[in-house]
């Protein structure tokens, strides 16, 4: 199986780790592309900065998304994301330790396809991923 | 005075004896003639005085009518002036009105002011307590999840390298995780019901009591439980936070009777005027009434959590949501036989008696 790429768009190296950690563990063939904040995140999307240069024909299958980072936030990315044609359909799923009504809300009216919240236990950490993984890199048909 | 007659001194009087009678006469004569002239100057005199005193009335007439026309005129001043005076009465009454109105407008403002200020304020302390509640979702969860994950990742891949007692240690720092992000995601409940808007409306709680229960029953089929519900138990209130009061007083119930051979647990109405005086009412474990108190401050337990699971927010939960509808709680126990607990909803004023 051709292994499929995933962006994590993470600033907590701690949480970098146990999402990686959590996709070894569900056994899902992929590659993982890691960025530290929304503006390294829109680099590697459009090939600018650090990542000029890069191969656009290779998007992730799916891009995990946190909210509350530096420089530029998760709800921009998204909002980027989504008003440029090369990106406007890439399955994004929020993956947030916000449980706020206004960052649900803000982030599906502004197209994220999926939110869910990194449950504090590990094992129901791993299980989130799993499913996620399944549905994103394994059921779900991209456009 | 006759024309004919001569002036006193034109002849010289002779006086002798051959003529001496005729003298007498034309003496006699002049003085007669002298008298009338007299008289007749007299009269003229009289007359002069007469018209001059005439003259001196009419003045005085006239001064008299100038007088009165100055009089009148002076009364016509006077009562101009009253006129004016009563204008400016008048208008010092419209200044003294207009002041007490500009008074009253100005009080007005600044109640106005205040009112706004209060409700800036508010939504200040509003902002304050969400950016708060919003940190403590994200920036708390986010090391905790950390110490959870890695002990749990160092337990499941690490065991081997560890004793027993090392590998007691780990279990106890990952329980001690999860639950404090239990603790964590219970307070941030407790918050957003207070920022929650309340949508009232007419609600059944027997209706939800019932649909409680089954769900209690369907999650612990193995227990026997006797649960009843009054009917037609109905209040005034908002339906969602209503239905989160029941669950924890019903979910208290069903925890708190789970070592009873046969529980029971009723839910059930008290009579009362101004309010619909609810109880929820079990065989449990109950308390020491001495603590009664403390039962609904947040955080607080009764029981050890080994005995009976729970991070006590539930009965703080409940007062919160009560005491937003305008009601009361209270609860009443006995160690070893069981506790009542109590929420009083008002009536909305069209159904007082």
């Amino acid at each position: 199986m051709k292994s499929k790429l995933v962006l994590l768009v993470e600033d907590n190296p701690d949480d970098v780790k146990l999402t990686m950690k959590a996709f070894e563990r569900s056994r899902l063939a992929n590659q993982m592309e890691v960025v530290s904040d929304g503006v390294e995140a829109i680099d590697f999307l459009f090939g600018t900065g650090k990542y000029s240069g890069r191969d656009l024909s290779i998007m992730p299958e799916v891009i995990l998304l946190d909210l509350k980072m530096p420089r530029m936030d998760g709800l921009e990315v998204l909002r980027r994301i989504r008003s440029d044609e090369r990106t406007r359909l890439l399955p994004v799923v929020v993956l947030t330790s916000s449980l706020e009504d206004k960052d649900r809300v803000e982030s599906y009216r502004l197209g994220t396809n999926s939110y869910v919240r990194k449950p504090v236990d590990f094992h129901q950490f791993v299980e989130a991923v799993q499913t996620l993984g399944l549905y994103w890199m394994v059921l779900n048909e991209p456009a | 005075m006759s024309s004919s007659s001569k002036p006193l001194t034109s002849e010289p009087l002779v006086v002798d004896a051959g003529s001496s009678s005729n003298a007498t006469v034309n003496l006699l004569e002049d003085i007669t003639r002298e008298k009338a002239r007299l008289e007749e100057t007299q009269r003229a005199v009289l007359d002069i005085l007469e018209d001059s005193a005439r003259e001196k009335e009419r003045l005085e007439e006239t001064h008299r009518a100038l007088l009165n026309i100055l009089e009148d005129s002076a009364e016509e001043k006077g009562m101009a002036e009253s006129t004016q005076r009563a204008m400016l009465n008048l208008l010092e009454d419209f200044d003294v009105e207009r002041s007490k109105a500009e008074a009253a407008n100005r009080e007005l403002r600044a109640s106005f002011e205040s009112l706004r200020m209060a409700k800036e304020a508010t939504e200040a302390a509003n902002r304050e307590i969400e950016a708060f509640s919003y940190s403590v979702s994200h920036d708390l969860r986010a090391p905790l999840r950390s110490v959870a994950g890695f002990s749990q990742l160092l337990l499941a891949d690490y065991s081997g390298k560890l004793d027993a007692e090392g590998r007691d240690y780990l279990v106890r720092i990952a329980a001690a995780a999860a639950r404090m992000g239990d603790l964590i995601d219970d307070l941030l409940k407790l918050s957003r019901l207070s920022r929650a808007t309340m949508e009232r409306g007419r609600v059944n709680l027997t209706d939800i009591a019932r649909r409680i229960l089954e769900r209690l029953r369907s999650a612990q089929p193995e227990r026997s439980v006797e649960a009843a519900a009054a009917p037609d138990i109905i209040v005034n209130g908002d339906e969602r936070l209503l239905m989160i009061v029941l669950e924890n007083l019903l979910g208290n119930a069903w925890k708190f009777t789970q070592h009873r051979d046969t529980a029971r647990i009723e839910f059930g109405v008290e009579p009362g005027g101004e309010e619909v005086v609810c109880f929820v009412r079990d065989n449990g474990a109950g308390f020491d009434m001495t603590y009664a108190g403390k039962l609904f401050q947040p955080f607080q337990r009764m029981h050890k959590s080994d005995e009976f699971p729970g991070t006590g927010i539930g009965l703080a939960t409940v007062k919160r949501i009560v005491e937003r509808h305008g009601g009361r709680v209270w609860i009443e126990g006995t160690i070893d036989h069981g506790t009542t607990a109590y929420f009083a909803i008002p009536r909305p004023a069209e159904e007082k008696k």
